[in-house]
């Protein structure tokens, strides 16, 4: 009898922890790549940034990395802007965008600290990833990229191990519930291919050995604008998913992939996520790139209840100060019989080291380093001597 | 033609001097070379305990118990009735407890004749026996006291072995206790706490609002920010008493909570604020993006603790009748629900006010801050039913059982990284938190259900975060093959060709003169 109930208790707990659902939503967007031909890249990740906010994911909530400034570079013909169609009827850039790491800031020191919250005290929050493990994290990268690392900056890369360490210690840490990760770029599939932490659904837009490809060219600006994976992403999210109360789920955005329109092979991995493929693919796109809260609306009630509290907790507190006057008058009745004491012997305080570790050791070392050198000179001036 | 010239011989100093150098020059990189390589480029890993800080996760190191002291204060009773009663009411509290880390043990207190003064801090609750007409129980408003009146009869005979009274008494703790122990009991379930430490009897449902509740407030944090933010649709209000309204229907509360958090505050006001919805009458999918995240300055990074907010939106939207809970639906039009609370986030009020007023007054903010105050005590997980002074001590309770168990588990998570990851380095500053955040955790286990208890807690928590994010753990830890032959090899290749060359010569040629000197020698033996 007991035994079953424990069993039964234990399969609930079991269900309780697979349902829990998320209570905030996050986007870590990254862009790799530098320099104007590389337009495309930032006009990928500013449209996946211009989708999360518009589907209610607050910019607290974003963090926005971009290795460069398309919207200010002097060869962009309409300055200020940054256009992922050309059509151009969206500006990317627009009045209201939030960039957190800007330039030589992105760095893959920068995106493993970001991942792994190991950063400093001088890191402002805006600039952190402060999720727990009820956070759903969407984490799409692009830029040039090849069999398991995407480079960064035309000066370090990342591997996809090192990918993969990061994430797990994420998931050690309890710092995220479930993670969609998307990657654009050539050879994408091969960065997902390591990751081993549970609860991760992956997708990138090419197999070992393929390029991922631009859309289309805009004559004006004079470069690609966008890829193709982003683009029917984006075509997908802006056409079915018009608001946070879509129903659509993840299978039905992986289902739109095909080779015809994007002219690769994009990969899906779901054997991380507890309850595999089906579980996965039945997820909501808005857990990911949404923002939902499970509002609790008030009850109506009347305010007697409130304000009885109200006045409980002001004769409590005026208790409780009470109680602390006493204890302060008897301390400082005993401290000051004390300090009578005490005045006799007062002492001065000499000047001290801030730090005191390996003060000697230092001491010594510099006395060395003076000794030998003046027995070098004293040794050379020697031999020097008898020569003259 | 004459044979090719052949060069003078080598004088026997020359050729010795000649191995000297080649000599030197290995002695030098094997013996100075290899070990600054080696030196420099191992990965500084400070030793960690790790078997202790696995025993921590599992929760084999400490086992959670709540001690908490009852004490009975009965001055009507005689000693002996008194004793005898607090045994049978001890033996009925254990027969219907069947968690054994949430334990409650009966005192009895010296009969005092001041009866105001009843409450001792040491002990969580008071039980206060008062002879009466008929048995009730009332909790007292402003301290841990319960009252419980009893008619003359009920006191238990010395050799009766059970009592309607004691029962009594154990049925009023058990129920005044029941969520404290439950709360406590799904925690320890949701941190993989072995399960024979763990209660039986957690039914769905309670497991169900626990994980809501939990769901809802934040994560412990010392200092939370409150932000309190007036948005107007229009050009008016452009002014509020916010100050005054805060001290007067805030502040106690705040100072209540003063022991567990400490709160700073701050204000803002926005006027022509759009809000995400526009429509006029909201539901409840309304709700959630009704925030305008991309326009209003809603995260304001101050400092590094969280921020709750609060706002008073002004404008003439209301929520739908239908989003609101059923049971509450069937009110009246004129009872409609104004706020609803975002879970670990804060408090939205929809305020609608005639056209004309320009200045919001403190009586008009009495609505919102007095719903604010409830919602800031739910977010900070204040457990709900009880009277006020138990919620508290509850609160401190269940905190810092959630602060001992989440350090626990960031040692554990700690120790696994370590274990999983060869590759990454771990400074010795790493160490010294693992090792104050085991002392302080020993402490706060000895010391557990008391405000020591939390203060160890906490600072065992501050600690096993910081050691757990210490900065310089990261770096990219992984090196390919391909990786490190490519830095090598550009490097090393150009020194190491004439130095092993010389080496595999100068051998050749000493094995040579060796044999010569054999054959010689034979030579002479001949001879």
């Amino acid at each position: 009898m007991k035994l079953t109930g424990l069993l039964a208790l234990s399969a609930l707990l079991g269900a309780a922890l697979v349902n829990a659902k998320h209570t905030s939503n996050w986007a870590v967007l990254v862009c790799t790549s530098r320099f104007w031909f590389n337009y495309r890249h930032l006009a990928n990740v500013l449209s996946i940034y211009r989708t999360v906010k518009r589907l209610g994911i607050p910019d607290s909530q974003i963090i926005l990395m971009l290795p460069d400034d398309m919207a200010c570079n002097p060869r962009n013909a309409f300055p200020g802007t940054v256009y992922s169609n050309a059509d151009r009827a969206v500006d990317l850039y627009g009045d209201n965008i939030e960039v957190d790491y800007r330039g030589y800031e992105v760095t893959v020191e920068n995106f493993i600290r970001l991942l792994t919250d190991r950063v400093g005290d001088e890191m402002p929050r805006s600039k952190r990833l402060l999720t727990d493990d009820r956070s759903n994290i969407l984490v799409y990268m692009t830029g040039h990229g090849g069999n398991e690392f995407l480079k960064f900056q035309d000066a370090e890369e990342i591997g996809a191990f090192d990918l993969a360490d990061a994430f797990e210690q994420m998931w050690e840490k309890k710092r995220y519930h479930e993670i969609l990760f998307m990657i654009d770029t050539c050879q994408a599939n091969t960065m997902y291919s390591k990751l081993y932490s549970p609860n991760i659904i992956a997708t990138g837009s090419s197999e070992l050995d393929q390029s991922s490809y631009s859309h289309h060219a805009d004559s004006d600006i004079g470069v690609a604008v966008i890829d193709r994976y982003t683009y029917y992403n984006l075509e997908f999210l802006e056409t079915e998913v018009r608001d946070t109360s879509s129903k659509r789920t993840v299978g039905d955005l992986f289902d739109s992939y095909t080779y015809e329109k994007i002219h690769s092979n994009a990969g899906v991995r779901y054997d991380l996520f507890r309850g595999g493929a089906e579980a996965a693919r039945s997820r909501l796109l808005t857990d990911f790139f949404g923002n939902v809260q499970d509002v609790e609306v008030d009850l109506s009630k009347n305010t007697t209840l409130e304000e009885d509290l109200l006045s409980l907790s002001k004769t409590i507190a005026a208790l409780h100060r009470k109680a602390a006057e006493q204890e302060a008058t008897m301390k400082n009745n005993a401290t000051s019989e004390r300090r009578a004491q005490i005045t006799g012997q007062k002492k001065t305080q000499f000047a001290k080291p801030l730090t005191d570790d390996n003060w000697w050791t230092k001491k010594i070392l510099g006395a060395t380093a003076v000794a030998g050198c003046a027995f070098l000179w004293g040794l050379s001036s020697f031999l020097e001597g008898p020569g003259r | 033609m004459t044979p090719r010239k052949q060069p003078p011989p080598e004088s026997p100093s020359d050729i010795r001097r000649r191995t000297h150098v080649i000599l030197s020059f290995w002695l030098i990189i094997l013996f100075l070379g290899l070990p600054i390589w080696w030196w420099t480029t191992t990965i500084y890993r400070a030793r960690l305990p790790l078997q202790e800080m696995l025993e921590w996760a599992d929760g084999k190191a400490c086992r959670p118990v709540f001690p908490l002291r009852i004490s009975i204060q009965a001055n009507s009773l005689q000693e002996q009735e008194a004793q005898n009663l607090l045994r049978l009411t001890q033996h009925a509290l254990d027969d219907l407890n069947d968690f054994s880390g949430h334990h409650l043990r009966l005192q009895l207190s010296p009969p005092s004749s001041d009866a105001k003064q009843t409450h001792d801090s040491g002990s969580a609750l008071t039980i206060r026996l008062i002879p009466g007409e008929t048995t009730t129980a009332t909790l007292d408003p402003l301290e841990p006291v319960l009252d419980i009146t009893y008619p003359p009869n009920a006191i238990p005979l010395p050799t009766s072995s059970s009592s309607t009274l004691a029962t009594y008494v154990a049925a009023q703790l058990r129920s005044t206790f029941a969520e404290e122990q439950a709360t406590i009991s799904y925690l320890l379930s949701t941190n993989a706490i072995p399960s024979e430490h763990r209660p039986q009897g957690l039914s769905p449902e309670a497991a169900e609002s626990l994980s809501k509740r939990t769901t809802r407030s934040l994560k412990y944090a010392p200092t939370y920010h409150l932000t309190f933010s007036l948005f107007t649709s229009g050009p008016l209000p452009s002014s509020w008493d916010i100050e005054a309204a805060i001290d007067e229907y805030m502040k106690p509360v705040l100072d209540v909570l003063s022991p567990i958090h400490n709160f700073t505050i701050d204000t803002q006001v926005q006027l022509y604020a759009t809000p995400g919805v526009q429509n006029q009458v909201l539901n409840k999918e309304d709700l959630s993006s009704f925030i305008n995240a991309a326009e209003w300055p809603l995260s304001p990074s101050i400092g590094g603790a969280p921020t709750i907010n609060f706002i008073v939106f002004v404008g003439n939207q209301t929520i739908a009748a239908a989003s609101q809970s059923p049971e509450d639906a069937s009110g009246s039009e004129s009872s409609a629900a104004h706020s609803w609370l975002i879970p670990q986030w804060g408090t939205v009020y929809l305020l609608s006010l005639p056209l004309d007023v320009t200045h919001l007054s403190v009586a008009s903010l009495k609505q919102p801050l007095l719903t604010f105050t409830s919602h800031l005590l739910s977010l900070t997980g204040t457990p709900q039913s009880g009277s006020l002074p138990l919620r508290l001590s509850t609160l401190a309770r269940i905190r810092s059982a959630d602060l001992l168990l989440r350090a626990s588990s960031t040692l554990g998570s700690l120790a696994r990284l370590a274990l999983a990851l060869p590759s990454i380095s771990i400074p010795r500053s790493v160490a010294d938190g693992v090792a104050k955040t085991m002392a302080h955790l020993r402490l706060a286990c000895e010391t557990l259900g008391g405000a020591e208890g939390l203060a160890h807690a906490r600072i065992a928590e501050a600690e096993a975060e910081r050691a757990f994010f210490e900065k310089s753990m990261v770096g990219q830890l992984y090196f390919p093959d391909e990786h490190k032959i490519a830095v090598y090899l550009p490097l090393l290749g150009p020194v190491a060709v004439p130095l092993v060359l010389g080496l595999i010569n100068e051998l050749k040629a000493w094995s040579k003169r060796r044999r010569e000197m054999a054959k010689r020698g034979e030579e002479k033996k001949r001879e």
